[in-house]
């Protein structure tokens, strides 16, 4: 059953502007955060935010897979046949994604090679099929290119503060410049793959400390 | 070039693998002929693979079922002496261990993979199908319909006031039902009437709302173990809420032209003056009959009604005497009846006579 | 066969897809604690991971790389992943019910799991032979199955603690992979892959 977002009764910090976009879109990037609000996508956030310029790309790539593909689908969606939807998806999230690492290789090779196959596992990467299934399928085109961008903006906030402190504790630099001075060594516990559970932890915690304090849960 | 190579596998391949799973679908999930025998006695052929109910329901063996199939209502339980393989943890989630043990399953659960006994209590083998007319269809609230339907000219229905028919209609998936509540007197053999609620999504309400004067209707009945004693002389209290008042309707119509000394009262909850129907009918039988007392309440505040405000547990509680001598019957969603039943109990109805019809 | 045992055992231990490479991650923090269950969704991976992994070795083998439409690889191998669960799950239903039972109710989960379409991408970059996919696609699944028992019965175990209310599920969870990959890391020396 697709969620409906009740926008009744918009919550404190999203009355900015009273339109459905941007009450959508907001929803995306604080509430119903990928990372922290709804728990999806966790692969490809560990395994990419060992450095600022690898999250940078990915969650650029992501986003652009999640807004195409929610645009898409929202498009045709009064076409899919009921039992064909899972198969629909991945045809059209599938070829979004030869083309956008076909990009990813030529604009950026040096990260390509080192995001490797996590480029393509954005297939299999649940938040994509998550808004398709909740949203774009029974919202118009407008709606969910509102939702999948929110989506994609707060993915792209969760991975670069991760990334941000990950490269900075545990490379001493950030996007590649040193900044840290040698002199001062680095907890490179942060840069190996045990290191990403731990930073993901830790994000969590204070993100929760954040909402408890401010009181930013807020339900409906 | 290498383009249109590659638009032609990729369309190849998914056609190729579309018809290998169809294929393997037809061959490998062809479980072969399965013979189901009913109480050692009877027995059918079916192609197995399908769920049991569905087989017996093909056959003409109706079995109560309320939630389409889906393993939530538990009302097709059956005991599967044989054939049955072990049962499936959705089941364990509805039937208790004591019952497991016995062979108890749900029919919409067990799938027939071989050869099968299962035993199928009397009652059920009096079920039948019937085809039938729609006379009238007319909105009594905002959103209850009350249908008049008219069986076949030498069919009849036999059943208790209080029980259900089963209202069958198609769906892209195949055969679905779903149960309404007869709220006619079962004196009339020959039509019945109906009072659906049309529920936001509902496949059975938003058909049955559909219909027209002289449209075609099936249904397979009558089902249920809600339905009035005729065993005893005590008073009769009828509790309902909302569109729960159809079995209501059926009882209290049956027990007018029979009372046999038995007195009778309805509570009967609803939200505003524009949800309460059949108010007029309930009124007149009041005023002929002095043993029937009729009691509306409503929740929500409505200037224009001067009867008993609140929810219907609290009038309950105000008007209610002799409980002790009272057999209880409620239909309504399942807070009102948890609510209703303390204030019950707390009035000397013992709980074994009291009898729910939820929905 | 030194080096096929090298592939399995490494995959197993030190380059577990789940703690060295994140794949599989979205059920580790949804799958209850039950055992069984954990147990039961290792079993249909490992299964599934096996049998796709080699239709997709066979597949770009025998056609992709004949045709030279390579870069159609993530298409077919999705789509070949979720026709092939689909027959799995026809057969085990027909053939072995006992195991349908099992882990039946898993396998249209599958289809959409990062790990059984890592494999297959692992597989190409790495350039695998037939039976060097065969090695690494058992140990990748064992692997996964491994860790996948071993947090439901962590935390298990934390019934009895009292983390900091702010980490919150994913937040303890996290933390527990992390000892665990800690953990796995002194496995290295075995083999590196």
């Amino acid at each position: 059953m697709a969620e409906h977002i009740n926008l009744k009764l918009p919550r404190k910090g999203y009355k900015l502007f009273k339109s459905k976009n941007w009450m959508v879109f907001a929803e995306g990037v604080w509430h119903n955060n990928p990372i922290f609000g709804m728990v999806l996508g966790l692969c490809s956030t560990l395994a990419v935010t060992n450095l600022m310029a690898n999250a940078f790309v990915m969650s650029i790539a992501v986003t652009v897979v999640l807004v195409v593909n929610s645009a898409v689908i929202s498009l045709i969606r009064n076409l899919i046949p009921d039992r064909a939807r899972m198969i629909t998806y991945m045809l059209i999230v599938s070829t979004i994604v030869i083309t956008v690492d076909l990009f990813i290789k030529i604009l950026f090779p040096k990260v390509s090679s080192t995001l490797g196959p996590y480029v393509a596992l954005i297939i299999t990467n649940c938040i994509v099929m998550g808004r398709c299934e909740a949203f774009a399928i029974n919202n118009t085109p407008g709606l969910s290119i509102s939702d999948a961008l929110g989506a994609g903006i707060g993915y792209t906030f969760s991975l670069m503060v991760i990334a941000f402190f990950r490269e900075l504790i545990g490379f001493g630099s950030l996007f590649g410049f040193k900044v840290i001075p040698d002199s001062i060594p680095t907890i490179s516990l942060f840069s190996v793959p045990p290191g990403a559970f731990f930073a993901l932890a830790i994000f969590i915690f204070f993100v929760n400390y954040i909402k408890k304090k401010y009181k930013l849960e807020g339900k409906h | 070039m290498i383009f249109i190579k590659a638009i032609i596998f990729i369309n190849l391949y998914i056609f190729a693998i579309g018809i290998l799973i169809i294929f393997m679908d037809k061959v490998i999930s062809n479980y072969g002929e399965c013979k189901v025998k009913i109480n050692n006695d009877k027995e059918f052929e079916e192609h197995g693979g399908k769920t049991l109910l569905k087989a017996l329901f093909e056959n003409k063996y109706f079995i109560p079922s309320a939630c389409g199939g889906k393993g939530t209502c538990g009302y097709c339980k059956l005991q599967v002496p044989e054939g049955g393989g072990p049962a499936l943890p959705t089941e364990a989630l509805i039937l208790n261990s004591k019952e497991l043990r016995e062979g108890y399953r749900l029919s919409c659960q067990v799938k027939l993979r071989e050869d099968l006994d299962v035993t199928i209590p009397a009652e059920y083998l009096e079920i039948k199908e019937y085809d039938a007319v729609i006379e009238q269809i007319e909105l009594a609230t905002s959103d209850i319909k009350k249908v008049k339907i008219n069986l076949a000219e030498d069919d009849e229905i036999n059943f208790k006031p209080g029980q259900y028919v089963q209202i069958m209609f198609d769906t892209p998936d195949g055969l679905d039902y779903r149960a309404y509540s007869i709220a006619s007197t079962p004196e009339r053999k020959n039509s019945i009437e109906l009072n659906v609620k049309l529920i936001p999504e509902g496949l059975g309400s938003s058909y049955v709302h559909a219909k027209n004067k002289n449209d075609k209707i099936q249904f397979s009945g009558p089902y249920g173990d809600f339905f009035l004693r005729t065993d005893s002389h005590r008073k009769i209290v009828c509790v309902a809420g909302g569109v729960g008042l159809a079995p209501m309707k059926s009882i209290i119509d049956f027990w007018n032209n029979n009372p046999h000394g038995r007195k009778c009262e309805l509570y009967y909850g609803s939200r505003t003056t524009k949800d309460l129907y059949d108010h007029e009918f309930f009124v007149k039988i009041a005023k002929e009959n002095p043993d029937f007392s009729y009691y509306p309440a409503l929740s929500d505040k409505d200037p224009e009604w001067n009867g008993e405000c609140g929810f219907i547990h609290t009038v309950i509680e105000k008007y209610l005497e002799d409980g002790a001598n009272s057999e209880a019957y409620l239909c309504g969603p399942e807070i009102m009846i948890n609510f209703v039943t303390e204030v019950l109990i707390a009035k000397e109805i013992p709980q074994e006579r009291i009898s729910y019809d939820k929905f | 066969m030194i080096n096929l045992l090298v592939i399995l055992f490494a995959s197993i231990l030190t380059s577990n897809i789940a703690l060295t490479y994140f794949l599989g991650m979205c059920p580790f923090v949804t799958i209850s604690k039950n055992m069984k269950v954990a147990y039961g969704m290792g079993l249909a991976v490992t299964f599934v991971m096996v049998v796709t992994a080699m239709t997709n070795w066979l597949i770009n083998k025998f056609i992709l790389e004949a045709l030279g439409i390579e870069f159609l690889q993530f298409l077919v191998f999705i789509v070949t992943i979720a026709a092939m669960v689909q027959i799995i799950e026809i057969f085990i239903d027909r053939y072995f019910p006992a195991l349908y039972h099992a882990f039946g109710i898993f396998l249209p989960l599958i289809t959409v799991n990062c790990a059984i379409l890592g494999i297959s991408l692992f597989m190409v970059l790495r350039t695998y032979g037939f039976f060097e996919t065969l090695f690494f696609s058992v140990g990748s699944g064992l692997g996964w199955l491994l860790a996948i028992v071993s947090i439901g019965a962590l935390r298990k175990k934390m019934i009895f603690s009292n983390p900091l209310e702010h980490f919150g599920v994913t937040g303890i969870t996290a933390v527990l992979a992390g000892l665990m990959a800690l953990a796995f890391i002194g496995f290295t020396g075995i083999a590196r892959l």
